[in-house]
């Protein structure tokens, strides 16, 4: 045995005590987060990592490395026995685990995970006996389908009848989805590498579906959509965790959680709020509550829109949890770029229902109501009020139609239509191409169209756009930066001026010499400078 | 034929002026002007701010338009139209090329860009007229058509590049339109139904 572990770099298996002492790189985000939670002396499921080691080994001998750690694997499961006083494979009291991937960059819902693992046919009985046969039977259910589509890949296969078998199975499919196309696809999006692997997380289940004061949620420490300082979140009463994550079914916002277990709901709302100040970033928590008891089996920063970056990094920086270097590190050029051009709300976008897609024709957006009728269409536009012409196709005779209307939608003709043409020769946004029936669909609907993007929205959504002069948060972050970026620039000044914030033309005016320039856009300078100086192999990428 | 030419333009102009109506019928002012008041009077012009067709204006210039079909080789105007189509595809390719590069609206910064694209039009223009001119052997009407792309052409050439494009005035591209909504309906086809072959949008 000593030869075989001796073949890795470092631990294959850690146990996830809270002190386990490994680097992030090694134990992956899930089992960096849990370890450190378990520090905080946070009520977190017992639970065991395979390194991303392990999972990048795997890739290459999947049977020899599953071979050579297994003893470890057992010994590990072992201690979740005694942790949590139950035992894997049998009664009086059965151990179940969830398998779960956890890479050292965070692909959500890219990876497997499968949960329930522990449910054969003997176990099933005790469960039967010892808890309820609706809970029995859901249970077995669960892992049966998860098992059968992840690591048999067939819906019908059959699942081994042998907790640990099916725990070999688990460990290899969550490896193996670090080759998967989806996850391969996201990593390529995201300019990040293919070496390495994931780990794999195997962790003691606890039940949302186990009975009354029992449920599964996500709360957001603070709103990731708008920034805002309160936290949101869904919940499930009833429901295990994988429910609420995948979309699947239908969730209750957080408040109802506030009204069936008001303890629960401020232990969630606390346990939120120390976990951001400990990670310094919003974070993204799925938990379970189980026989009213809270159990926390995940957390991560959360993914946030451009707006929301902006906000929150000042708000950190404000309250002390945060440096000016990272606030910088934290809003990209991307970002600010972003906020500068028009954009309907991500709020707005979560709730506005999307009724029609298409070509975007010409950019820009506009709302109003939509009219089919070209003579109904100018003699709304006559007497004021803002119109959306909706036409099956366009003829010459509905110009005069375009010119009235704020903004155009067809269901036939490409970017090259005569539509078109006119309507970016009259600049008016316009979406083309969205398919038959969508006159009949529009018509007489207040909408907003986004000829950007090429969509059609139920309601009139305001665009928005940041303007560096106007946003105090852009103006606050130009301070921040312009005491720090290695080229300042301004407004105006007797400066040179600085047109092009590519990374090349900054290099290129700090290379001359330049200390400050005059730009448009100065913050998004100063952040390509900033971005260059000190992390010049992401902008690379 | 000046009752059918008024009723047609004032359809393609959608909401016209007189003056614009004048400037758009090769017919005497005057008489074009009389033809105006004896079509308001009888209902089919309906005269508000602008001219535009009333539902009885539309039937009788249906009624025309087949009239006029009648008595010409519609096969021959088919087998134009078909030509037509891939001049029309080069066209509005260039037009496309002319307001948009790279997928966002052509800032007009980059004079060698544009002087290409604008070389384009020559082809277009020279492709087309044989074209107007067979259907214009079944329907003298069309021969119009021919004159106003010239006048457009000749301006944008000059340097008056609006006169690519631009609505309500008869560029190139709103001469252009108008042509093949005249082809599309000579031919014996709908809007609609070309539209839907990726021919017309």
């Amino acid at each position: 045995m000593s030869d075989s572990v001796a073949v890795f770099d470092a631990p294959p298996v850690v146990r996830l005590t809270g002190g386990c002492g490994q680097p992030r790189g090694l134990l992956g985000n899930k089992a960096y987060g849990l370890d450190a939670m378990r520090a905080e002396g946070l009520p977190v499921p017992p639970a065991f990592c395979l390194t991303t080691e392990v999972g990048a080994r795997f890739l290459a001998a999947p049977e020899q490395t599953l071979d050579a750690i297994w003893e470890q694997v057992v010994g590990a499961v072992g201690w979740l026995e005694q942790e949590t006083a139950r035992s894997f494979n049998r009664g009086p009291q059965p151990l179940l685990v969830s398998v779960r991937s956890g890479a050292a960059l965070s692909a959500p819902g890219m990876l497997d995970t499968i949960c329930n693992i522990g449910v054969t046919g003997a176990v099933h009985g005790v469960l039967k006996a010892v808890c309820t046969a609706d809970f029995a039977d859901d249970t077995r259910r669960r892992l049966h389908e998860m098992y059968r589509r992840i690591a048999l890949g067939d819906v019908a296969g059959a699942v081994p009848d042998d907790a640990y078998d099916q725990l070999r199975g688990a460990i290899g499919a969550v490896f193996r989805s670090w080759e998967s196309p989806r996850a391969r696809a996201y990593r390529r999006h995201h300019h990040l590498d293919d070496v390495g692997g994931t780990a794999a997380v195997v962790q003691a289940m606890v039940f949302g579906n186990l009975g009354a004061s029992s449920g599964a949620g996500v709360v957001f420490s603070r709103n990731p959509i708008t920034g805002a300082d309160e936290p949101v979140g869904e919940w499930l009463a009833g429901g295990q965790g994988e429910d609420v994550v995948s979309g699947s079914t239908d969730c209750e916002p957080l408040a109802a959680l506030r009204d069936q277990q008001p303890t629960v709901y401020r232990q969630v709302l606390a346990t939120a709020r120390r976990l951001e100040r400990f990670e310094r970033d919003v974070q993204d928590i799925e938990f379970t509550v189980e026989g009213g008891r809270l159990w926390l089996l995940q957390t991560r920063s959360a993914k946030r829109s451009a707006s929301a970056e902006v906000t929150l990094a000042l708000r950190f920086r404000a309250e002390g949890l945060i440096d000016d270097i990272e606030t910088l590190r934290r809003v990209t050029p991307a970002h600010i770029e972003r906020l500068l051009s028009p954009s309907l709300e991500p709020a707005a976008l979560r709730t506005a229902p999307l009724l029609a897609r298409g070509l975007p024709a010409c950019p820009g957006f506009a709302s109003g109501r939509a009219y089919a009728d070209i003579d109904a269409a100018i003699d709304a536009a006559d007497a004021g009020d803002d119109v959306i012409l909706v036409r099956s196709s366009t003829s010459p005779e509905d110009v005069s139609g375009i010119v009235a209307a704020r903004g155009i939608v067809t269901e036939v003709g490409g970017v090259t239509s005569h539509a078109a043409v006119v309507s970016r020769e009259l600049g008016r946004p316009a979406v083309v191409g969205c398919g038959a029936g969508v006159v009949a669909a529009l018509d007489g609907t207040i909408v907003t169209i986004d000829g950007t993007a090429g969509e059609v929205r139920q309601g009139a959504l305001p665009p928005v756009a940041w303007s560096e002069c106007d946003s105090a948060e852009l103006a606050e972050l130009a301070g921040i930066a312009r005491a720090i970026s290695p080229l300042r620039a301004h407004h105006d000044g007797p400066y040179v001026r600085l047109d092009d914030p590519t990374p090349s033309a900054v290099r290129a005016a700090i290379d001359a010499g330049h200390t400050d320039v005059v730009s448009d856009h100065p913050l998004v300078v100063m952040l390509t400078a900033v971005h260059a100086d000190h992390w010049p192999a992401k902008d690379a990428r | 034929m000046i009752e059918l030419k008024t009723l047609q333009t004032v359809r393609l102009k959608g909401r016209v002026s007189l003056d614009d109506l004048v400037a758009g019928v090769d017919e005497d002012t005057a008489a074009i002007a009389e033809t105006v008041t004896r079509l308001v009077d009888a209902g089919l012009l309906i005269d508000g701010k602008t001219l535009r067709l009333s539902p009885s204006g539309r039937a009788r210039l249906d009624a025309l338009l087949a009239a006029e079909r009648r008595s010409a080789d519609v096969d021959a105007i088919a087998a134009a139209y078909r030509k037509f189509r891939a001049v029309n595809a080069d066209f509005k390719a260039l037009v496309s090329d002319w307001q948009l590069r790279g997928g966002q609206l052509n800032r007009h910064d980059d004079a060698d860009y544009d002087a290409a694209v604008l070389a384009r039009l020559g082809d277009v223009h020279q492709r087309v007229a044989p074209i107007i001119a067979t259907a214009a052997q079944q329907i003298p009407r069309l021969s119009v058509y021919p004159r106003k792309l010239d006048v457009a052409y000749a301006k944008v050439r000059s340097g008056d590049t609006a006169w690519l494009t631009r609505p309500l005035i008869d560029s190139y591209h709103t001469v252009w339109f108008e042509l093949h909504e005249e082809l599309i309906g000579a031919a014996g086809l709908t809007r609609e139904e070309e539209a839907e072959a990726g021919h017309g949008g």
